[in-house]
């Protein structure tokens, strides 16, 4: 994997995303794996009388977010988000499954702080229709 | 569903008096909500990598999504998510990467709260808000990754 070169980004630029597609299988994988089995995300058949989100299950929040985490590191070329990158993010929407969820990362403003060169960039989680489910801010640190 | 969480990885600690116990006015930042740990082995990391498309783990190398997983359950075992709050976002800040056989422990404590007004069609409401430091750690008492969770209290919160 090859870092995006610092000197080469403009303000504006909008960075390479990533995508995940939300399925039941996949809610129902992620709770086993987190131990995190609220109703709302797993209990298909109890949501469909619930009118809170329109009769279906929702994704864990921490879903949501996993397109941007991967676009991170595809951006900085690692398998982890290098040392002092910070991401400040709202959750604004459910996902539901069905869904297919992408990152979008604009650069608002490039920095050095530190030794360290840093892209501050708006972020946005984007559903299906381009609403966005996540908003947010990310310093992203570049090697 | 059928639950198949392996329990065996995840230990909790922490006082006996849990968040839910608490009155607005009692949570006070840096009130010890207690924590857990978190052992992670191949076999779990080859399941979410494979679940979220992540080619290529390599062989100790934990997917950056796993941050999540080092302190779900423990959040639920420590009543962290109390009933009816809504989880509003996450400030998260990386340090060291996390690596299979790593053992992570998280402590969870009160990091602020604050009441925002708001006016819609003439009635005022308040708004609380609780934020929840989430500090992991390896093993070797490395920072692996802090998230401060935030969260909008139940109007019923007294």
């Amino acid at each position: 994997m090859s870092a995006l070169d610092f000197n080469s980004v403009n303000i504006g630029d909008v960075l390479p995303s990533k995508t995940l597609a939300v399925t039941q299988e996949l809610i129902n994988a992620y709770a086993d794996l987190s131990g995190d089995y609220n109703s709302i995300h797993v209990d298909v058949e109890g949501m469909k009388n619930n009118p809170m989100f329109g009769g279906s299950t929702i994704a864990h929040g921490t879903i949501n977010v996993e397109p941007l985490l991967q676009a991170i590191c595809a951006i900085q070329g690692t398998l982890w988000p290098l040392e002092g990158t910070k991401i400040d993010l709202q959750f604004r929407a459910p996902v539901k499954p069905g869904y297919v969820i992408s990152s979008e990362l604009t650069v608002k403003e490039k920095k050095t702080e530190g030794g360290k060169k840093i892209l501050v960039c708006d972020m946005k989680i984007k559903n299906n229709d381009g609403s966005p489910c996540v908003l947010g801010t990310v310093d992203l640190v570049l090697p | 569903m059928e639950q198949r969480f392996n329990k065996s990885l995840v230990t909790s600690f922490g006082p006996s008096q849990m968040l839910p116990d608490l009155k607005f006015a009692e949570m006070t930042p840096g009130w010890d909500c207690g924590g857990g740990t978190y052992k992670i082995t191949r076999e779990e990391v080859e399941k979410f990598a494979k679940l979220m498309g992540d080619t290529n783990p390599g062989e100790v190398n934990v997917p950056v999504g796993m941050i999540y997983i080092f302190g779900l359950r423990i959040c639920w075992d420590r009543k962290v998510f109390i009933d009816g709050a809504v989880r509003a976002g996450d400030k998260i800040v990386f340090y060291k990467p996390a690596k299979i056989g790593d053992t992570i422990t998280t402590r969870l404590s009160i990091a602020d709260k604050k009441e925002v007004k708001k006016e819609k069609d003439g009635k005022v409401r308040i708004n609380k808000f609780l934020y929840v430091d989430m500090n992991a750690t390896n093993q070797n008492n490395e920072k692996i990754v802090d998230i401060q969770m935030s969260f909008l209290l139940p109007p019923t919160m007294q």
